[in-house]
């Protein structure tokens, strides 16, 4: 009887394990690129995310409508006419690290992210480094700094306007998580 | 204890099920995102050719509109150079306090009008918990008639209005079609017999060939049917019938088309639409607009 009673603890840490998962609705992506006519800079609030350190596991969505511009006709044009926001509503990063972080333990930890970034119906691997902040009160945030192409999303750039959007842009994500509570 | 055993091994098994499911799942933690779908850009501008769309600027976007009718195609076309020695002109200026209303201010040279608009968006075409299938726009203007005159009249003689309610639908992202019902309001008519108050049922539509290109059609039905006296005889105004082009292009959508209605605001294209289609009584036409960011949207803060 005993024997088999110890056996509880093991369960249930071995599943406390596994709900190590951390979560955030409320994460912000900016984007931004710079030409010497116009600076596009857009901004959202509502990336969704969730790290899994158990499987060393990343994943973040984003809807391209939650982006806000400096002017509402950039806005409107992003949407209908760059990333067509009614067929592909949401960008999404699914990437992977294989650093073990304790996640009960305070501090700063770099990670290396490997993984793909779907856009505008267009899957393509993309890495970058990211920096995972443990803080005292158990909630983590992550913070991460890479750049894309919109030609490598197939977002086309009509010539007119070629010379005001920037081909290179820089990719800014600032989030911070909560355990998931299970 | 046996039922103890087995509800270890559910857990363990529970467990491993769980760390082998891949990132794929992960998303799923996060669920469906709350977000209202608006259905934005039905149209390309706030005026499909001569109609008002269902569209307003944004919060804080001043928006300076020129708009042309070049002169009638079966008289002295050429010798007038196309219509262009000819043309009426409307400048317009207008301003959003919100996302839902803008006020705006113009002038068109065709009759000496000046006019005072209003333009409230009462509701948005959008899914997600709450779905509505079309948008709802509230259009009112007062146009003043400034032309000089043998009598004098009173202030109150050289007005008139135009109210609108602009049902619009973008079926899809190439298809939208609006129609609204519109009452147009004489203090003054030019005969006694001339009804003061004329209802109108505009249907236009636009047709998107590709990003940036998209044709566009309107019709104006009149409820009675306008007339004018001359010589005596009752001689009825036509239906407005127009068709158009939009090319949009970084910051401007030009509008080109033409139209059988000479006149820029709603007391003269409504009800007072003087070409046959038929007689090539018609005239090319543009309109194009530019909007100015005078106030930045409320943005996140970044923090970086």
């Amino acid at each position: 009887m005993l024997r088999f009673l110890f056996l509880i603890p093991i369960c249930l840490v071995f599943s406390s394990i596994s709900a190590q998962k951390f979560m955030t609705r409320e994460g912000v992506i900016a984007f931004r690129g710079e030409t010497i006519l116009e600076t596009i800079d857009p901004v959202s609030n509502q990336a969704g995310s969730v790290i899994d350190f158990e499987g060393g596991s990343l994943v973040v969505q984003v809807l391209q409508k939650s982006f806000r511009f400096r002017k509402a006709l950039m806005e409107e044009h992003y949407n209908e006419n760059y990333v067509h926001s009614d067929k592909y509503p949401r960008a999404v990063f699914k990437g992977n690290f294989s650093e073990k972080i304790d996640f009960r333990t305070p501090g700063t930890y770099a990670i290396k992210l490997s993984g793909t970034m779907e856009m505008h119906g267009v899957s393509r691997p993309i890495s970058t480094l990211a920096e995972i902040i443990v803080q005292p009160d158990g909630k983590l945030s992550l913070e991460s700094v890479f750049t894309i192409s919109p030609e490598d999303y197939n977002i086309k750039i009509p010539g007119n306007v070629r010379d005001k959007i920037a081909e290179i842009f820089e990719v800014r994500m600032k989030a911070v998580y909560q355990p998931v509570q299970k | 204890m046996k039922h103890l055993y087995l509800f270890c091994i559910f857990i363990l098994f529970g467990n491993a099920f769980l760390l082998a499911q891949g990132s794929e799942d992960l998303l799923d933690i996060l669920g469906d995102e709350p977000n209202q779908n608006y259905a934005e850009a039905t149209f390309k501008g706030t005026r499909l050719i001569n109609m008002q769309t269902n569209e307003a600027s944004a919060e804080g976007v001043l928006q300076f509109m020129f708009q042309h009718r070049f002169g009638p195609f079966n008289n002295d076309f050429l010798y007038n150079f196309f219509g262009l020695d000819v043309a009426q002109v409307r400048l317009g200026l207008d301003y959003a306090i919100s996302d839902r209303l803008s006020l705006g201010v113009g002038r068109s040279s065709y009759n000496k009008t000046s006019d005072f608009t209003l333009k409230y968006r009462l509701l948005r075409q959008q899914t997600g918990k709450k779905n509505i299938p079309l948008s709802i726009t509230l259009f009112s203007a007062a146009y003043l008639n400034m032309t000089r005159r043998s009598f004098t009249p009173d202030f109150s003689d050289r007005l008139s209005y135009s109210h609108q309610l602009i049902f619009a639908r973008k079926f899809s992202s190439s298809f939208s079609a609006m129609i609204s019902p519109s009452l147009v309001h004489f203090n003054l008519v030019e005969f006694n017999a001339q009804p003061n108050s004329l209802f109108v049922l505009p249907v236009g539509g636009r047709f998107k060939l590709t990003r940036r290109f998209a044709l566009t059609a309107e019709y104006a039905l009149q409820s009675p049917r306008n007339f004018s006296v001359r010589q005596g005889v009752e001689t009825p105004y036509y239906n407005a019938l127009s068709v158009g082009v939009d090319i949009e292009t970084g910051g401007h959508v030009f509008q080109l088309h033409v139209t059988n209605s000479r006149g820029l605001i709603d007391p003269d294209w409504m009800v007072k639409t003087t070409g046959n289609w038929l007689e090539g009584g018609l005239f090319f036409g543009f309109n194009i607009s530019r909007v100015f960011t005078l106030k930045e949207p409320k943005r996140p803060e970044v923090g970086w």
